[in-house]
């Protein structure tokens, strides 16, 4: 009986299987260990990850460690050049503090990403190459630090890809990587 | 007898002294309070699915910005509205429907507890009015809660309140399942459940896992947002809100395949091929499935690499296994169940001579094809930790969706809906050739504006929920107009897709309320499938012996394009700057 409304009867557990079916089985397996082995490897050996440290913090915490990376920065007509390779964003509504910020291609920064208010999305593409993007959740209470080396020179745009209210679609900032020195 | 309240006489069946009548469809032996609730659920699922189509038009039209339809104060809430409404009402009560049927019809029983099942509709009918009501009446400071709600976003304590309602009287209705369940293993321990009713107990153990997350999402948000409790962390709410927000989509998952082995069977004389494959399929759905709510996560900041790992690839693709075995396993089946029937000459005949004419078999077929292909490959895609980097929160993340709940689970359930209208409600579909074409349009417009929703997410990484985005960002001379000419056709096939739900309720409603009673059941021996369904019962003849090259080839095409577009997505990941440690 082989019905689906149907109870099996008899040993329907030792009824041979298909040599196709079988087949099929076997592929689908080294495929689901591909898939595994490929995602687990890049995360060593790949250039690509969402991964970095994470640190709880409060929204005023993480202000004041703005405002003296701010002081410590130097404003240029283009944005924020950062004293060392730390570079401070918090997202608000309807903006990105911290942006426009200045960087260096081929340097090595540590993004740190925060909240000051509800959750954002931290969207960043190169302005010439709108299918170079990725895409970050920004949370308040968690400082995230995203390491970053961008290897082209041009203007990176920021936009906030999470609901965050009425202004969300005028969320935008910018990043601007300048030819390394 | 009709009710005294059922004035279009749509749940006065005939049945014998002990409540019961003969399907001749399916040769189930169906309880006259089974029937009656499933219809009950069918109907409200509709009107659920009218109420979330109507969004669809005004989202579907701001989002293609040379129309431009609504400004960012009504955009979110209509957003809401149409998440919500067929997210999760038209489903839901669908699904319900389908634990009935799955249940206790195809175990041949009464549905038990039968006050408790009705107590849970008005529960969940109250809940839905009031998640209604709480999106609409949405005001400043509060904002539109979208599908998500996610704190510390201000959205309305009652809000909350209503979705707990919901999820509370969902629960209820489910008990009498359960209820019917527990009797027929008590009365016949040693009998093995049909497979469809097996999968219907699995889709409901997945189901109230989900829910219970649900509560314990939303009811701390709540208790926030009336200042009871100080604090909700926003990483620990998306961590819970998320075991019912893919809950649910795992819910959807698995019910449409119950449907697909019930409704293949029916109309297309499938078979399972393997009990124990098809079965251990369930069962790896049942531990591993879960896991995948982690995907969502892949892109926070407050949860580990291998915690993300682990649980996005359902401990090493268990799930992921599970649907590639009912890749298989289905379409195997048709064309197994059909070379039996003498339908399947060749490579494909049991395909080229099947009922395409038929919504019922269409829609199914449809669902598993673009389900497959579209839904379920992108979710693999996006579901791995480093692809989801391009995805995340992209118009892509929408297309993925669509395709699954779309594609998927909609068309799937309409199917089943054709069905019921005219095997259990009993009447003629109002006309044969629009319901025949339906899926069609349906299937073939979204299909493309699925596409489109991928490419213009992927490729010009256009955010989703937003309104202006794409010819305009204000404040900056930036803006990702390149993607309008995709977006154009987005729009054109959105609003066929549209036009073609209409037709889905234009046909639904009007078969109900002006279809034909069908009083002969030679009215309806156009659903059964070819050489009736006896012959699946005989043992002398097992469908495991047939040939299932067919369904092999077309595996492999199916594999193929899988490892195509993993290749593609992760070439363009490679092209990204260098990020993360
Ligand atoms: C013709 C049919 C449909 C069209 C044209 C359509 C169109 C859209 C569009 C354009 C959006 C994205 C808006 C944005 O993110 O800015 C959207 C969101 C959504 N749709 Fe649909 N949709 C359709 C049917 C459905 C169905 C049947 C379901 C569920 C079964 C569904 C569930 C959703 C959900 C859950 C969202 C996301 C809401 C959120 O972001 O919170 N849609 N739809
Ligand atoms: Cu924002």
């Amino acid at each position: 009986m082989t019905s689906p409304l149907k109870p099996p009867e008899g040993d329907w557990w030792s009824q041979p299987v298909n040599r196709r079916e079988s087949i099929w089985l076997g592929l689908g397996a080294v495929w689901s260990v591909i898939l595994f082995g490929w995602m687990s490897v890049w995360t060593t050996a790949g250039e690509q990850n969402p991964i970095g440290e994470t640190y709880r913090i409060e929204s005023e915490a993480f202000r004041e460690k703005l405002s003296a990376y701010k002081d410590a920065a130097t404003e240029t007509d283009e944005g924020l050049v950062p004293p060392g390779t730390d570079v401070y964003i918090q997202a608000m509504r309807f903006y990105w503090d911290g942006a426009p910020v200045v960087l260096e291609a081929g340097t090595e920064y540590d993004i740190h990403l925060n909240s000051m208010d509800v959750q954002h999305g931290f969207s960043l593409r190169p302005e010439d190459a709108l299918s170079k993007q990725i895409n970050l959740q920004v949370l308040p209470g968690y400082e995230w630090v995203v390491p970053m080396t961008f290897d082209e020179p041009g203007t990176y745009h920021i936009i906030c890809n999470e609901f965050c209210g009425q202004g969300h679609r005028t969320m935008h900032g910018t990043i601007i990587v300048t030819e390394g020195s | 007898m009709a009710h005294r309240y059922d004035v279009l006489g749509l749940f006065d069946n005939e049945y014998d002294d002990e409540g019961f009548r003969t399907c001749s469809v399916t040769g189930l032996r169906i309880h006259r309070t089974v029937e009656n609730h499933v219809k009950l659920f069918g109907l409200t699922a509709v009107v659920a699915l009218l109420v979330g189509g109507i969004f669809a038009f005004t989202v579907a039209t701001t989002r293609w910005e040379a129309i431009g339809l609504l400004g960012p104060d009504a955009f979110y809430t209509h957003l809401s509205m149409h998440a919500w409404n067929l997210l999760i009402f038209w489903m839901v009560f669908m699904e319900v429907a389908i634990l009935y049927v799955g249940g206790p019809m195809v175990l041949g029983r009464r549905l038990p507890w039968t006050k408790v099942a009705t107590a849970g509709w008005l529960t969940m009918v109250a809940g839905a009015v009031a998640v209604n009501y709480t999106i609409w009446t949405t005001s400043a400071p509060n904002e539109a809660p979208l599908l998500t709600a996610y704190v510390p976003m201000p959205v309305s304590p009652w809000f909350y309140a209503a979705a707990c309602l919901f999820i509370v009287g969902t629960v209820i209705a489910a008990l009498p399942f359960f209820v019917a369940m527990w009797r027929e293993k008590r009365e016949h321990p040693g009998k093995t459940l049909p497979l469809v009713a097996f999968a219907a107990f699995v889709t409901s153990i997945i189901a109230v896992e989900a829910l219970v997350g649900g509560l314990v999402a939303f009811a701390p948000a709540m208790l926030w947002r009336l200042e009871i409790i100080e604090w909700v962390d926003a990483a620990w709410y998306r961590q819970m809100y998320w075991i019912i927000g893919h809950g649910t989509q795992q819910i959807n998952l698995v019910a449409m395949i119950t449907v697909w082995y019930f409704l293949t069977h029916v109309v297309a004389g499938a078979e399972v091929v393997s009990e124990k494959v098809s079965r251990t399929a369930f069962i790896l759905y049942l531990f591993f499935i879960n896991l995948g709510a982690a995907h969502h996560l892949l892109s926070d900041p407050a949860v580990s690499t291998g915690w993300r790992i682990w649980n996005t690839s359902y401990a090493f693709y268990g799930a992921t296994f599970a649907s590639l075995i009912h890749a298989f396993a289905i379409p195997a089946g048709i064309e197994a169940g059909r070379r039996k029937r003498g339908k399947g000459g060749g490579l494909f005949g049991w395909l080229t001579s099947a009922p395409w004419g038929n919504p019922v078999f269409s829609s199914t077929i449809f669902s598993i094809i673009l389900f497959g292909f579209l839904g379920g490959i992108t979710g693999v895609m996006m579901g791995q930790l480093q692809l989801n980097m391009t995805w995340h929160n992209t118009f892509a993340t929408v297309g993925h969706f669509h395709a699954t709940v779309v594609l998927g689970t909609t068309v799937a359930f309409m199917g089943l809906l054709f069905f019921l209208i005219r095997t259990m409600f009993r009447r003629q579909w109002l006309s044969t050739r629009l319901a025949a074409i339906q899926p069609y349009l349906y299937a073939g417009a979204m299909g493309v504006a699925v596409l489109m929703m991928m490419y213009v997410g992927i490729l010009y990484g256009v955010p989703r929920r937003t309104v202006e985005v794409v010819s305009n960002i204000q404040g900056t001379e930036f803006d990702l107009a390149a993607a309008s000419p995709l977006f154009a056709i987005f729009g054109i096939f959105a609003l066929l897709a549209i036009a073609a739900g209409v037709l889905f309720i234009l046909l639904a409603v009007g078969s109900l309320l002006f279809g034909k009673r069908i009083d002969d059941e030679s009215n309806v021996s156009d659903l059964v499938a070819d050489g009736g369904l006896a012959l699946a019962e005989d043992p002398d003849d097992p469908v495991h012996a047939y040939e299932m090259r067919g369904t092999f080839v077309l595996c492999l095409v199916f594999l193929a394009a899988f490892v195509i577009t993993y290749l593609l997505n992760w070439y363009l990941l490679t092209q990204l700057w260098a990020i993360g440690a």
